[in-house]
């Protein structure tokens, strides 16, 4: 079975464009609008990698982190920072990779593929 | 005491004239042409010390010689009393003030002057008194001038004098301002006028030729109210405080500007994403020939594109660094304004826009242009409010209001209403709740705006009830603001 991609962003458009890049990909995808949605789809998805936007209206990414990594069932899950802000490097403690909007394609299915395969 | 009196007292005899001489509360002396001292009362000995057999230069003023302009030699020669102020010295050596009186004793009426007595009395207290005000006057920490009714300088102290030059004599408007007529809402005026205290705030110019800020306060001088002769002027220079201020505003501004950038960097990036994901979106539709994909792409496109320019729009109306342009309107008339060109659209999604006008309102010195953009900032905001809301009827009120000197637009809705913490965030930079929709600018903006025409805005919210938003004006300073703009050298604000 392909593997699952959760994708965290405010943006609809970024979330349409990273959905159809990964599922051409061969991933499967779900998608969150903020942090607390992002934290019930995950415990209800369990996806096996997290792409998080930082910077949105009702939960931040950091905030989503710390929820996400407190959690004994879904805290082992990788994480991938896509962010515009500065400093997006030192929002999360251990990120697989983190990435400057807009994205580097190649390099971002790349690590996706090094992570997960 | 009659003569008669005297006449019948026995003890009116030596005895009494020459206590009376003794205890008399001044100093009593009484000297021989050569200015010898050959009697003095215990006064005079308690001041100046012993005098036996000394002249009364020596004793007085410790002098080896007559004094120059003795007024004694003259008393002497033309037998007239005579007053003066002198300074001398008394018996421990220290300055000592006093008013001496001088009369003629004569031996047979008309005859010549054989003696002379001096009375004196110290003034010494008086003096020091003298001095403590003038010291005062001139050292305090402020300007102070008095000036009559012509507006003429007659006193001025030495502070003032310092920092505008040589006054006395010369109109307070010319050295206050460089005026060549008296200045409008002259604050002495008034008082001449009322004889009251005023206060103001002024804009002078020094005599080096730079700004000075000082905080004025006119009183009459004397204790009638009527028929004031003289006014004083006594005013704190407030420039230092002026350029803190100055500087702060300044320093808020570049940060703000630093902020900006940043946050708009981030939105450029995000819609930058969009654009990429349209693109792509395209690329794939064309490539599996599908026609969804493509329509899905190509609105993706048209979306950031439209961000991008309402960003640009936004952007430069926030950017615009400029004073408000005050004209006196009727702020009625601009809430009637929005509330026709929005109320067509916002029945199309259901919601009721009105008007809630104080009609007691009167024409107010605002710039209409910025207030046009806060109250389309205000209403477009409440619209959103009532769209993301469950409720079925939405409505949206721009109320006027005008209490206690402070004019006011309030816009209120009954949309989904705000939780403290995007309350928290709302006039923090591209901070939005509308996703693709807002730029995050329109909040930050109207604050801006109403900042610039020294008001204050205000949010109030509750989650699921709706929101009002108050934007509330000190009359007194638009005033201020609008006599600033016609007097571009500052001279006056009230």
């Amino acid at each position: 079975m392909s593997k699952k991609i959760m994708i965290i962003d405010d943006e609809p458009d970024i979330l349409r464009f990273l959905e159809q890049l990964f599922q051409d990909a061969g991933y499967q995808t779900v998608t969150a609008g903020d942090g607390s949605e992002g934290i019930e789809i995950a415990a209800r998805e369990r996806p096996d990698l997290i792409t998080l936007d930082l910077q949105m209206p009702k939960d931040t990414g950091t905030a989503f982190y710390r929820k996400i990594h407190r959690d004994k069932k879904l805290g082992d899950i990788p994480i991938i920072v896509i962010s515009g802000i500065a400093g997006r490097h030192l929002a999360i403690r251990k990120p697989v990779a983190v990435f400057d909007k807009p994205i580097d394609k190649t390099a971002l299915l790349q690590v996706i593929k090094d992570t997960i395969g | 005491m009659t003569k008669q009196k005297r006449k019948n007292e026995p003890e009116f005899s030596d005895w009494f004239y020459r206590d009376l001489f003794q205890q008399v509360p001044f100093n009593m002396a009484i000297i021989d042409k050569e200015y010898n001292i050959i009697e003095a009362n215990a006064n005079f000995t308690e001041y100046f010390g012993n005098w036996r057999g000394k002249k009364c230069y020596t004793v007085y003023k410790n002098l080896d010689y007559p004094c120059v302009g003795c007024n004694a030699r003259l008393t002497f020669e033309d037998g007239k009393a005579r007053v003066s102020d002198e300074s001398g010295v008394d018996q421990f050596g220290k300055q000592a003030h006093y008013v001496v009186h001088l009369a003629p004793l004569r031996k047979r009426t008309n005859g010549p002057v054989e003696y002379i007595v001096e009375m004196s009395r110290d003034i010494i207290e008086t003096k020091n008194w003298q001095m403590e005000y003038q010291l005062l006057f001139e050292r305090v920490p402020c300007y102070i001038t008095v000036i009559d009714r012509n507006y003429k300088i007659i006193r001025a102290n030495e502070n003032f004098r310092e920092n505008f030059g040589d006054v006395v004599g010369r109109q307070c408007y010319e050295v206050y301002k460089k005026r060549k007529t008296q200045c409008p809402n002259c604050p002495a005026r008034r008082t001449f006028h009322d004889g009251r205290v005023h206060h103001s705030d002024q804009v002078g110019i020094k005599k080096g030729g730079e700004k000075a800020h000082y905080l004025l306060t006119t009183a009459p001088l004397g204790r009638d109210t009527e028929n004031i002769a003289h006014v004083i002027e006594i005013s704190t220079d407030i420039s230092h405080t002026k350029a803190l201020e100055k500087e702060i505003i300044e320093a808020e501004r570049l940060a703000a500007v630093g902020q900006t950038v940043a946050g708009l960097a981030h939105s450029i990036k995000n819609i930058l994403m969009g654009l990429e994901g349209g693109m792509y979106i395209v690329g794939k539709g064309i490539c599996k020939n599908d026609k969804v994909m493509l329509n899905q792409g190509w609105e993706m496109l048209e979306r950031n594109l439209n961000k991008t320019t309402s960003l640009v729009r936004d952007f430069l109306s926030f950017s615009k660094g400029r004073l408000p342009d005050l004209v006196p309107v009727n702020p009625n008339r601009l809430a009637e304004e929005i509330c026709e060109l929005y109320k067509e659209i916002a029945a199309k999604i259901g919601v009721t826009l009105t008007v809630d006008l104080d009609k007691k309102i009167t024409r107010a010195p605002l710039d209409p242009s910025g207030i046009h953009t806060c109250l389309t900032n205000l209403v477009s905001n409440a619209i959103d409010a009532c769209r993301m809301s469950d409720k079925k009827n939405g409505e949206v009120c721009i109320t006027t209001a005008d209490k206690k000197g402070v004019l006011s637009f309030t816009v209120s809705d009954n949309g989904t209403g705000m939780d403290t913490e995007v309350k928290r965030k709302v006039f923090t930079t591209f901070f939005t709740t509308k996703g693709n929709q807002g730029t995050g600018l329109g909040l930050l903006t109207t604050r801006k705006i109403v900042k610039e025409h020294g008001g204050k805005i205000s949010v109030h919210s509750k989650p699921g009830e709706g929101s009002y938003v108050t934007m509330a004006f000190p009359k007194k300073r638009l005033q201020a603001l609008y006599e600033e703009k016609d007097s571009p050298d500052g001279t006056e604000n009230k």
